[in-house]
């Protein structure tokens, strides 16, 4: 046994000797740029202020984030102001304060932020927006083509609502919070859409406050009202599925076509399969996160060039989901990234 | 019990007269001008977009009636039934995990009641800081807003969209609830415990009344029927939404039970008014989303509309030395 044993050892020695000189030769090569890039992230500091950790879009980026992070070296903290502005208000402060090298922010609406990105622009701190853009154009922002938004989700319904045999031309917008970048643009790309439509008509534009029971409630009141109804267009699938089932309680789920837009979470593509919805513009998060997590890179390798010098738009996929296609990467779940 | 002593066959104009003349005129003015506001479908539908409101009226109601309050219901109910649901995810059945979440919120009501009554912190503050504290643990426990309950449990399904003759189930639950507190408040020994400990505190306790596990059992109650709101919202919508603790409700619901005439300081009004309340609110929600008006202006309306309840009673009843009470707010 003991033979045995020295006889491997010296095996062993044998081969590392006539390794040893190609591994020398492989740490020769070097891929080129890594050193630098590797140099560039590490240690670098990137605060992101989002709205809320509890959506589903947030969490996708932040884990797709954490993981570009841990691997190159570089910090990222996530100050969640819980969709309370004043919060968000006091962790921007804080953040700027604090000086970091990037500065990522999901805006709660084109103004709030607006007049402190420009701050933090002028004190040198770049800054990228992600999904919910300000009235202050920044560095670089990744997200939704939210104008393209609102003509896809009006174009899905005027498709379906001026062919002949539909219902009728009534459509509804169940919008979010009106103040809302995504709102105020999806609203133009929905107004672009009813103008080259014309009979396409909206009947009802009243916010849910991306709350699904008060999706439910306007969709139930306005069905009494036009129980002809066509098609509901929303803003996200979480929201949305209140519509839906407003319009499962009233058995019009062969009538009125809900199509709404999100994250591309698993949970949507379940509220297709349960009928609550018909039709979902996935934007899907963990790419859109993968796309942010470029432009992190990006702006980390650059600290010669003044925050603010150059300003850059990166809009995301879109990919329609139905019942048809709502398997595989149209539904992801978060531990999918980890 | 005021109203009770008046001589028969004149009608005293009290607050809650006031809001039912508002809320008929409204209905009228609707009626008339709002095509459909008169069917049967729309009156369903009014009611049962008020189902949830007026249930967490009633338990709001019963603990103000005790000249307490009760901030922590609109937390309590998103993290009960959230805790619930995520229980579930653990391999528990959904049934047993919504027992589960019963009995933590029962616990959640008891440890209100006992800072309360016991400890002696004014509920306003009690009630505020628990809410912040039940959200927040929630928010830890779930790392996602909104919560989906599992699709195949077929109670929960029949109440979200089930009826009995021809009725939504929320609001048969609505019914239940109220009726039930009404029998409770009305024709039990506790329950006039309940108005005499928040009529006079201090009387009711001196003359030997016990007080302290009254206030107690109403916190636990209000809990439990916040508990019973947040299953009929997750059979409506399939999922609750814990953000919902960041909204506006919990005023609306303390704005539904002094608007039907419940006063703050106690001691006074009852499941009518809270019926009362609810059915105005309900009216107007409705004929202003039928009307197509914008969030901020419905919001205005809304709250001009209750303001001026408010202030007709003021005017009609003004406060004096004689019908204020001490702790009045």
């Amino acid at each position: 046994m003991k033979t045995m044993k020295k006889l491997l050892l010296a095996a062993i020695a044998a081969v590392s000797l006539v390794q040893a000189p190609h591994m020398a030769q492989a740490a020769d090569v070097e891929q080129i740029g890594r050193s630098a890039y590797l140099e560039a992230m590490t240690g670098k500091k990137v605060i992101f202020v989002p709205l809320s950790q509890g959506m589903d879009l947030n969490q996708a980026w932040v884990t797709v984030w954490q993981r570009h992070a841990a691997r190159y070296g570089f910090t990222l903290e996530v100050r969640d102001p819980n969709m309370n502005t004043d919060a968000g208000i006091r962790a921007l402060q804080g953040a700027i304060e604090e000086k970091p090298d990037l500065l990522i922010v999901q805006n709660p609406d084109v103004q709030t932020y607006a007049r402190m990105l420009k701050q933090a622009q002028s004190a040198g701190i770049k800054v990228l927006q992600v999904n919910m853009q300000s009235a202050t154009q920044t560095d670089s922002y990744v997200g939704n083509d939210w104008i393209e938004m609102g003509r896809l989700e009006a174009g899905e319904l005027a498709r379906t609502c001026m062919a002949p045999g539909a219902p009728s031309k009534k459509i509804v917008w169940l919008a979010g919070v009106q103040t809302g970048a995504a709102n105020i643009f999806m609203r133009t790309g929905i107004d672009q859409i009813i103008a080259e439509n014309p009979g396409l008509e909206l009947v009802s534009d009243q916010p849910a406050d991306y709350d699904s029971e008060k999706a439910r409630q306007i969709t139930e009141t306005v069905l009494q009202q036009h129980p002809d109804l066509c098609g509901i267009m929303g803003i996200w699938d979480n929201a949305e599925v209140g519509a839906g089932a407003a319009v499962l309680a009233a058995g019009k789920q062969d009538q009125v076509t809900i199509v709404t837009n999100g994250a591309g979470a698993d949970t949507g593509c379940e509220s297709i399969k349960k009928g609550l919805l018909d039709v979902i513009y996935n934007f899907n998060a963990p790419i859109q996160g993968e796309i942010a997590a470029q432009q992190i890179s990006e702006l980390l390798q650059h600290p010669e060039r003044e925050a603010g010098a150059e300003k850059t738009m990166f809009f995301g996929p879109i990919t329609r989901v139905d019942k048809d296609n709502a398997t595989g990467r149209n539904c992801w779940k978060i531990d999918d990234f980890k | 019990m005021a109203a009770q002593r008046q001589p028969q066959g004149r009608i005293r104009i009290n607050q809650e007269t006031v809001v039912i003349a508002i809320s008929v005129v409204l209905f009228l003015v609707f009626s008339i001008f709002l095509n459909k506001f008169l069917s049967q479908g729309n009156i369903i539908a009014l009611l049962k977009n008020v189902a949830i409101l007026g249930t967490l009226a009633v338990g709001m109601g019963f603990v103000v009636v005790g000249r307490g309050i009760d901030l922590t219901m609109v937390a309590v109910m998103v993290v009960g039934v959230a805790f619930s649901i995520w229980l579930s995810t653990q391999g528990v059945s959904f049934t047993f995990a919504i027992v589960v979440g019963g009995l933590l919120v029962a616990l959640l009501g008891l440890f209100t009641g006992i800072l309360v009554a016991i400890a002696e912190i004014p509920p306003i503050f009690a009630t505020l800081a628990i809410a912040s504290a039940v959200y927040g643990a929630g928010r830890i426990l779930f790392s996602s807003d909104v919560l989906y309950a599992p699709s195949n449990i077929q109670w929960l399904t029949f109440i979200g969209s089930g009826t009995i003759f021809g009725i939504p189930m929320s609001v048969m639950v609505f019914a239940a609830v109220a009726f039930v507190m009404s029998l409770f408040l009305k024709k039990t020994r506790f329950g006039r415990l309940v108005y005499a400990s928040g009529d006079n505190p201090a009387a009711a306790r001196n003359s030997g009344l016990p007080t302290r596990p009254v206030i107690i059992t109403q916190y636990v109650v209000s809990a439990l029927i916040a508990f019973i709101a947040g299953i009929i919202m997750t059979g409506l919508v399939t999922g609750i939404n814990t953000r919902l603790y960041n909204s506006t409700l919990i005023y609306d619901v303390l704005l539904v039970v002094v608007l039907g005439g419940i006063g703050l300081s106690g001691g006074q009004g009852g499941v009518r008014n809270v019926i009362v309340g609810t059915i105005l609110v309900g009216i107007l929600i409705n004929g202003m989303t039928i009307l197509n008006f914008s969030y901020t202006s419905q919001n205005l309306i809304k709250s001009v509309i209750l303001l001026g309840a408010l202030a007709i009673d003021a005017v009609i009843n003004p406060r004096d030395e004689q019908t204020s009470q001490s702790g009045d707010i």
